[in-house]
């Protein structure tokens, strides 16, 4: 693999006239000090990945500036949609203002990136300002490609028997409104779909399964519904002993589950999805080599299926900005559609004053929070030392974690990593990966959003 | 995962609940040293039915706890799962003890008079 090019002497002058002890310091001492420092930081995003960031560099740093580019005046905790579509949280237990993680010094930006200049380290904003850079930290998120799917918005979730947890806080609410009525009902089909390439938090398209699962099973009428669960591949989650564990628990709890065939249209007043058979040949569709031109090849096998309820799952990628930038992948399994950064590292793989971090990276796993908390101190760690001219001390070993739901009360604490095929990664050693438990599920209820709103304080 | 970090986020789960258990704490201190300066002594003091009313409330623990986290007993299933329920039946039964002991004194001790 190309490796990047060192920083200039210039860009390190910036740095290196005033370098704390710090940058004396192996890696473990390193953390606890600060570098003085005149460069210009931008970080574009200030959802989980971002805004974590924000916080451990003002901590970190002194003298410099650091510019945060987020829109939005309302942080979400997405991993809370999974419970407000189950209907188990209010949606408000999820929203705060982004206000109060804001690190004070930071200069928050309240705008759209629009473009990445990486060769001229410029970033046009969507009202045509422009920001220069001397580092650069990309931790915009996700895109949810919803017009892969013809004839689906996310407007129409919560009409028509349509749910997507996904969409939105509003269409998670919606999703679980689409879901009593289909419950109320009394009868039907249901069908779960997932997606043909990476999705934040691959387990969610499981857990909305499970827990409605456990609805239909509380409503004593488990019998009168029929669900289906559509995978694009031959796995439904990349953990080799979940994806066995889950796979046998749909069986047990009378799933259907087809393989190959991916959600390609649908017909919101007919209730009727369109379904392309991707084939077994298409193992390309196990989640990282399906891109956009792909979707539209049209002589592959359909089927229609109706439904009465129907969970949609979108194609994602990274933003379209990113996309469009010289910072997107040129080759290999992410080429057009994710970050190009060292998946150890997080450092781009050609640009070395770029970093990127969460969900819009290029790495076989990690589109989660938990990914987020590791990857942050190796961030921090490894961009100080690209600042001061130093090698990476830090590596992220793609720890992810996922409390699989498997119905409403019930949980396991799935963590793994890049390692041995993606082997556990447990924290405690006390708790099974491998067990269903009251215990992960009060984790996932009570104690995982406090630790999300630590990690975004840069405190965890 | 370090004792630090579990540290940190236990005081991150707590820290919405800080004002309640602030006046939880605040009742009962009151509460012990109201009975303390009338003369109670808890290992002098014997009433089988704030003790009887303790084990009862810490074993309601086993039904309420889950309900409270949107579960149910019958997915208590692990040791670890256990030991957390247990764990809170005895902090429901100490809270509940330290509590209606020393009150049990103070309605004995009015009813004395
Ligand atoms: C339904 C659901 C369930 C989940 N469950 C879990 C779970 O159980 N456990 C777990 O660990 N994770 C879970 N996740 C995943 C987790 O929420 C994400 O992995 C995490 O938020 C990623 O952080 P991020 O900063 O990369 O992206 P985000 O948190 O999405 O933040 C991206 C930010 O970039 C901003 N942005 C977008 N475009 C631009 C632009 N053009 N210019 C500037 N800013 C921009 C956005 O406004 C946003 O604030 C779940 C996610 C969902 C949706």
């Amino acid at each position: 693999m190309q490796k990047p090019p060192l920083l200039t002497r210039r860009e390190l002058l910036k740095v290196g006239s005033s370098l704390g002890v710090g940058s004396l310091l192996p890696f473990s001492s390193l953390s606890a000090n600060t570098l003085q420092t005149q460069a210009h930081i931008v970080i574009l995003g200030g959802g989980a990945a971002g805004m974590a960031m924000a916080n451990r560099l003002t901590k970190r740093l002194k003298g410099g500036t650091i510019t945060l580019v987020e829109p939005r005046e309302t942080h979400h905790y997405q991993p809370g949609w999974t419970m407000v579509a189950s209907g188990v949280w209010n949606a408000a237990k999820t929203m705060r203002p982004n206000a109060q993680f804001m690190p004070r010094g930071v200069n928050w930006v309240r705008e759209h990136a629009a473009d990445i200049d990486a060769d001229n380290k410029r970033i046009t904003l969507a009202n045509g300002e422009t920001l220069e850079y001397d580092f650069l930290i990309v931790a915009t998120g996700i895109q949810l490609n919803y017009h892969l799917i013809e004839g689906m918005t996310p407007e129409l979730v919560g009409q028509h028997g349509i749910g997507s947890v996904y969409a939105s806080i509003e269409g998670a609410s919606r999703t679980n409104q689409a879901i009593q009525t289909w419950l109320s009902s009394g009868q039907g089909k249901g069908i779960f779909t997932a997606a043909p390439t990476p999705v934040k938090c691959a387990g969610a398209p499981l857990k909305m399964t499970f827990t409605t699962l456990s609805r239909l099973e509380a409503s004593g009428q488990r019998d009168a519904f029929t669900v289906d669960y559509m995978a694009p591949g031959a796995g439904l989650f990349s953990q080799p002993w979940v994806d066995e564990f889950v796979k046998q628990r749909f069986d047990d709890q009378s799933v259907n589950r087809r393989h190959y065939y991916r959600l390609s249209a649908i017909d919101p007043h007919a209730k009727q999805a369109e379904f392309a058979f991707v084939g077994p040949e298409s193992e390309f569709t196990s989640h990282h080599e399906l891109r956009e031109a792909e979707f539209r090849r049209d002589n592959r096998p359909t089927v229609i299926a109706d439904y009465d309820f129907i969970h949609v799952v979108p194609p994602m990628s990274a933003h379209d900005f990113v996309k469009q930038s010289a910072l997107i992948a040129q080759d290999g399994p992410f080429r057009g559609e994710w970050l190009d950064v060292d998946i150890h590292t997080l450092q781009h793989n050609r640009y070395p004053e770029v970093f990127g971090i969460g969900d819009v990276i290029g790495a076989p796993i990690n589109k989660t929070a938990a990914s987020v908390k590791a990857q942050a101190p190796v961030v921090e760690e490894n961009l100080l030392a690209v600042m001061q001219g130093n090698a990476l001390p830090a590596r992220h070993m793609g720890y992810t974690s996922c409390p699989m739901i498997t119905g409403i009360g019930k949980a396991m604490l799935v963590e793994f990593g890049y390692a041995d095929n993606f082997a556990f990664m447990p924290s405690f050693p006390f708790i099974d990966p491998t067990e269903e438990s009251w215990a992960v599920w009060v984790m996932k209820d009570r104690m995982l959003q406090p630790a999300y709103y630590a990690v975004l304080e840069g405190q965890a | 995962m370090t004792i630090g970090g579990i540290l940190t986020i236990l005081m991150y789960t707590l820290a919405p609940f800080i004002w309640l258990l602030m006046i939880g704490l605040t009742i009962i201190i009151g509460l012990l040293l109201l009975a303390y300066l009338r003369g109670y002594q808890i290992t002098h003091h014997h009433s089988h039915l704030a003790s009887l009313l303790a084990v009862l409330i810490g074993l309601t623990a086993f039904l309420w706890v889950p309900w409270l986290t949107h579960s149910t007993l019958g997915y208590v299933a692990t040791v670890v799962d256990w030991i957390a329920l247990i764990g809170a039946a005895i902090a429901t039964f100490v809270i509940a003890f330290i509590t209606l002991h020393p009150l049990s004194y103070l309605i004995r001790l009015q009813n004395e008079k």
